[in-house]
């Protein structure tokens, strides 16, 4: 327990930094959207766009005068940021002792490794959580004055929860890679080559009909806002690979860190 | 010398990987580029008869993806987001790796200036940057040739587009630099760096999606969207002005910064 308190205290700076720029984008996003909220030009035009072509370019799926629609264009960026701040936090929590020399104190402790393990790991997952709920937080009071829809806050809602598992995928990577590389300077740019692999696969996946596939290999893919407004729903097949995942990387991280040989 | 030499030697091995994974993006965006290209043509001339409006808003202006270089406009993005990332890497951890690796005892020790010190580490990561700039030109040339397949395109602007590589990655070189020095100290590089890159990168492409100039002026990726310059075959000025002028403020700034830095040893 006093681990976890103190990798909270620890990387308090580091949350309220990325609650920062979260609290940022959101701000300047809603700022732009003042531009397009009830504009009825807009609305006259895509009131006079043929239906099908509307579908055809996928453009429909979000109308960019409500909030509910503008957010779901922010939901992309809002699930990149927070991705990284996971999967930063969990890399670096366990990759930092080495760095800083002080891994030998901690493993001497009387606990066990994996006792170690549990602590920063939920402390990683806090830190997700706060994060998770501070951008639910800017974004319901951004929204607030545009008079939403109770559409808009369930969508919301369902959205960061989505959110929160994309997290949970990348913090379980990042642990895993902390703890199983052996040079322990890697882990970061190797989680954030892995990061940025899965975001270009899923902008591969929209090119070609035969790269389609490649939408199974990245979480961004896993929660489409589309789906999540329209029907309100996450694609459960996607559920399960983000639950897949999490549970190897995780098995992972813990068996790989109780053989690890310390760099010292 | 020698610490020119060492350190362009320390980069070398993160040179080749970020000069193959930019190869790998080009080439694998342009494999696709062919069937992509065919359905594009139908598209676009639909495009062009939507209202201008509609398409800003939903972020459709500017895109051709039926000619070679409309479509590159959106393969170099993603360059620029890993030249960002690289450049910034290289500028935040160049003198704060010596702290955190306790070897700043030993680097000024020698009988060489500070001001030394810093003008070969300086170059050392430019020479590496310019390595990977290299690849992107000869990869970029290659791949186009190889899947244009007889289509035309214009060699003055996918130029004009690859120059801005040298200014681009000095931004972010620069800032880097100069925000390292400003902290008392450097944990780790990876976080800093990224935010950075992706922080300007969020601020453009969700800026420009919804048209009206704010904050994204600040950022190198508005300064020099590839998309601009391949429409106007001019660049967007006075806006990579900004970025030249950062870069000019910003190095001379970190000299005075790392002449007067107090270096924390090893225990």
């Amino acid at each position: 327990m006093r681990i976890y308190f103190r990798e909270l205290k620890a990387n308090f700076k580091s949350l309220l930094i990325y609650i920062g720029i979260t609290g940022l984008f959101v701000v300047i996003g809603f700022a732009k959207f003042s531009a397009y909220a009830d504009n009825p030009e807009l609305l006259e035009m895509l009131d006079s766009m043929p239906q099908a072509l509307l579908d055809s370019f996928n453009v429909n799926a979000f109308n960019l005068t409500t909030v509910t629609g503008f957010f779901g264009v922010m939901y992309a960026f809002l699930g990149l940021i927070m991705a990284i701040a996971a999967v930063m936090w969990s890399s670096d929590i366990i990759t930092k002792e080495e760095r800083d020399k002080t891994v030998e104190f901690s493993l001497a402790l009387p606990i066990k490794r994996s006792t170690l393990i549990t602590a920063k790991a939920a402390a990683a997952f806090t830190n997700c959580i706060l994060l998770a709920l501070a951008a639910w937080g800017f974004n319901w009071i951004s929204a607030d004055s545009y008079n939403p829809s109770p559409e808009f806050y369930k969508f919301l809602t369902l959205g960061m929860v989505a959110l929160v598992v994309l997290q949970m995928i990348f913090l379980a990577i990042g642990l895993f890679l902390g703890c199983a590389l052996k040079k322990h300077k890697q882990a970061g740019s190797v989680a954030i080559s892995i990061l940025l692999g899965s975001y270009l696969a899923s902008s591969l996946s929209g090119l070609k009909e035969e790269w389609e596939f490649l939408k199974y290999f990245s979480p961004f893919e896993y929660f489409d806002p589309a789906l999540i407004l329209h029907e309100s729903r996450i694609e459960l097949v996607y559920l399960w690979i983000s639950a897949g995942i999490i549970v190897v990387f995780l098995a992972g991280a813990y068996l790989t860190y109780s053989k690890r040989d310390l760099y010292i | 010398m020698n610490i020119f030499l060492h350190e362009f030697k320390s980069y070398l091995k993160s040179v080749g990987i970020w000069s193959v994974a930019i190869f790998l993006i080009i080439l694998v965006y342009f494999s696709a580029f062919n069937s992509i290209a065919a359905e594009a043509e139908l598209l676009t001339e639909m495009m062009a008869s939507f209202p201008e409006e509609l398409l800003i808003a939903f972020g459709m202006t500017n895109m051709d993806f039926s000619s070679v270089l409309g479509f590159y406009g959106v393969v170099f993005l993603f360059c620029q987001v890993c030249l960002a990332i690289q450049a910034a890497n290289y500028g935040f951890s160049l003198v704060s790796i010596e702290e955190r690796e306790f070897t700043a005892d030993f680097l000024l020790a020698k009988p060489v200036g500070r001001r030394k010190i810093l003008t070969n580490k300086l170059l050392a990561a430019f020479l590496s940057l310019t390595l990977t700039n290299l690849t992107v030109w000869i990869s970029s040339f290659v791949v186009i040739n190889l899947v244009r397949d007889g289509r035309s395109y214009d060699a003055k602007s996918l130029v004009m587009i690859l120059l801005t590589i040298v200014i681009f990655q000095l931004f972010f070189l620069s800032v880097g630099l100069l925000i390292s020095l400003l902290m008392k100290r450097v944990r780790s590089v990876t976080p800093l760096s990224l935010a950075l890159a992706f922080g300007m990168y969020v601020l453009s492409v969700f800026g420009s999606m919804l048209g009206e100039d704010k904050l994204e002026i600040i950022s190198p990726f508005t300064h020099f969207d590839p998309n601009y310059i391949l429409q106007n075959a001019a660049y967007d000025f006075p806006l990579p002005l900004i970025s030249m002028g950062v870069i000019i403020i910003a190095i001379p700034v970190s000299f005075l910064l790392y002449q007067k830095r107090n270096i924390a040893s090893a225990v």
